[in-house]
């Protein structure tokens, strides 16, 4: 698939069929996402393929409510964590991106106010994941919003890592919708900021 | 150019042509960017085109120094910001992603998911550009302050990162990448 219709037709998918997925296609996903780049090259993202029921529906669990102002609904990916026959998640080694070589001699440091920037290099890592998918006619929804210290404990991540997203993967049940995008202008400006 | 051709063949530029970009060309590049998902649809992402020589020099000098060899040396990325014809700086909106609708922080990343969106829409602007021809180098160690003073970032938004784009002069080289093996876990990590 061209680049270009690739990044305009992605869509996020809330439904998904239950028709398997080959680990083939998986793989295709996880080398497209291993080729982003990173800081300094250190390639901090890990990926996890969850494929087991019980596994996936531990981790549908943890996703958050949505607060709406007279109750609280389910994530609207809640209920495709279950059927979907594949469930990534993406976690991240803390302490290397954004890490600079430090004072001669010293310990390494943060370069900048951002401080640690995992959550930067896996989400390059994770629009590569996507696109690919998408690619490959596999539907993808990035959700952020579950409880991470939870997932780490289902899924045994070792100290020095975090989890940081996760996507459900698999065969679309329906065309996603494109919600609206602010015009070019609202977000692009000239030699500087707003003008 | 195939997806996968995109994403497997990009490679950070440093070394610049000062041929010049066109405007056309820098809106399809930066429409790429804006296609990217983004927290509840945010968008968070605002982008500026610097072409000015001067703001261009001035936002380089704020690039952190690299050590090579136990000496200080200019990041490579600095030359490059002097030498092509186009600096894109990506600013983030704060307060945006990683709430929920009334405003609230939604897990313990707090407001840090706005580095997660911008990279969304950064990874599609490297390969919108490779796509086109043009090299890319994602910057992020420079002094966020001194940039935000000479662009003017106002309210609620930070400068996080920032790419020369113009026509590279010679192929970038391919950095070795981990084994898939040993980035990829069966059902546990």
């Amino acid at each position: 698939m061209d680049l270009f219709e690739a990044i305009k037709s992605r869509r996020s998918i809330r439904r998904y069929k239950t028709d398997p997925v080959d680990d083939k296609k998986i793989e295709t996903i996880l080398d497209a996402g291993r080729w982003a780049p990173s800081w300094g090259n250190t390639q901090c993202w890990r990926f996890v393929v969850v494929r087991d029921a019980a596994v996936k529906a531990k981790i549908a669990d943890t996703l958050k409510k949505i607060k709406l102002p007279d109750k609280e609904v389910p994530n609207p990916a809640s209920g495709a964590m279950n059927n979907v026959p594949v469930i990534i998640v993406v976690c991240a080694r803390i302490g290397s991106a954004g890490a600079g070589h430090g004072t001669p001699g010293g310990k390494p440091e943060y370069v900048t106010d951002k401080g640690d920037w995992f959550m930067f290099d896996v989400a390059l890592a994770v629009q590569n994941m996507v696109l690919a998918a998408h690619a490959q006619g596999l539907g993808t929804v990035i959700i952020g919003a579950f409880d991470a210290p939870q997932v780490e404990k289902i899924l045994n991540v070792p100290e020095g890592y975090r989890a940081v997203t996760l996507f459900p993967l698999g065969v679309p049940e329906h065309e996603g919708k494109a919600p609206p995008r602010k015009e070019l202008s609202e977000i692009v400006s000239k030699d500087s900021f707003g003008k | 150019m195939d997806i996968f051709e995109a994403i497997k063949n990009r490679r950070s530029i440093r070394h610049y042509k000062p041929d010049p970009v066109d405007d056309k060309t820098v809106e399809k590049v930066l429409e790429a960017a804006h296609w990217a998902p983004s927290w509840g649809n945010q968008q968070c992402w605002r982008f500026v085109v610097v072409r000015d020589p001067r703001t261009r020099s001035a936002v380089a000098d704020t690039l952190a120094k690299v050590s090579v060899d136990s000496e200080w040396v200019e990041n490579a990325a600095a030359l490059s910001i002097r030498h092509a014809p186009v600096l894109i700086v990506v600013c983030a909106e704060k307060s945006g992603a990683g709430r929920s609708g009334d405003g609230a922080l939604l897990n313990e990343k707090g407001e840090y998911w706005y580095m997660f969106d911008i990279a969304l829409a950064m990874q599609n602007l490297t390969l919108a550009a490779h796509a086109l021809g043009l090299g890319t180098v994602i910057v992020g160690g420079f002094d966020v302050a001194r940039v935000e003073k000479i662009i003017g970032v106002t309210g609620d938004c930070t400068a996080v990162t920032m790419t020369p784009l113009g026509v590279p002069a010679g192929k970038g080289q391919v950095s070795p990448r981990k084994k898939l093996s040993e980035v990829i876990f069966m059902e546990k990590f």
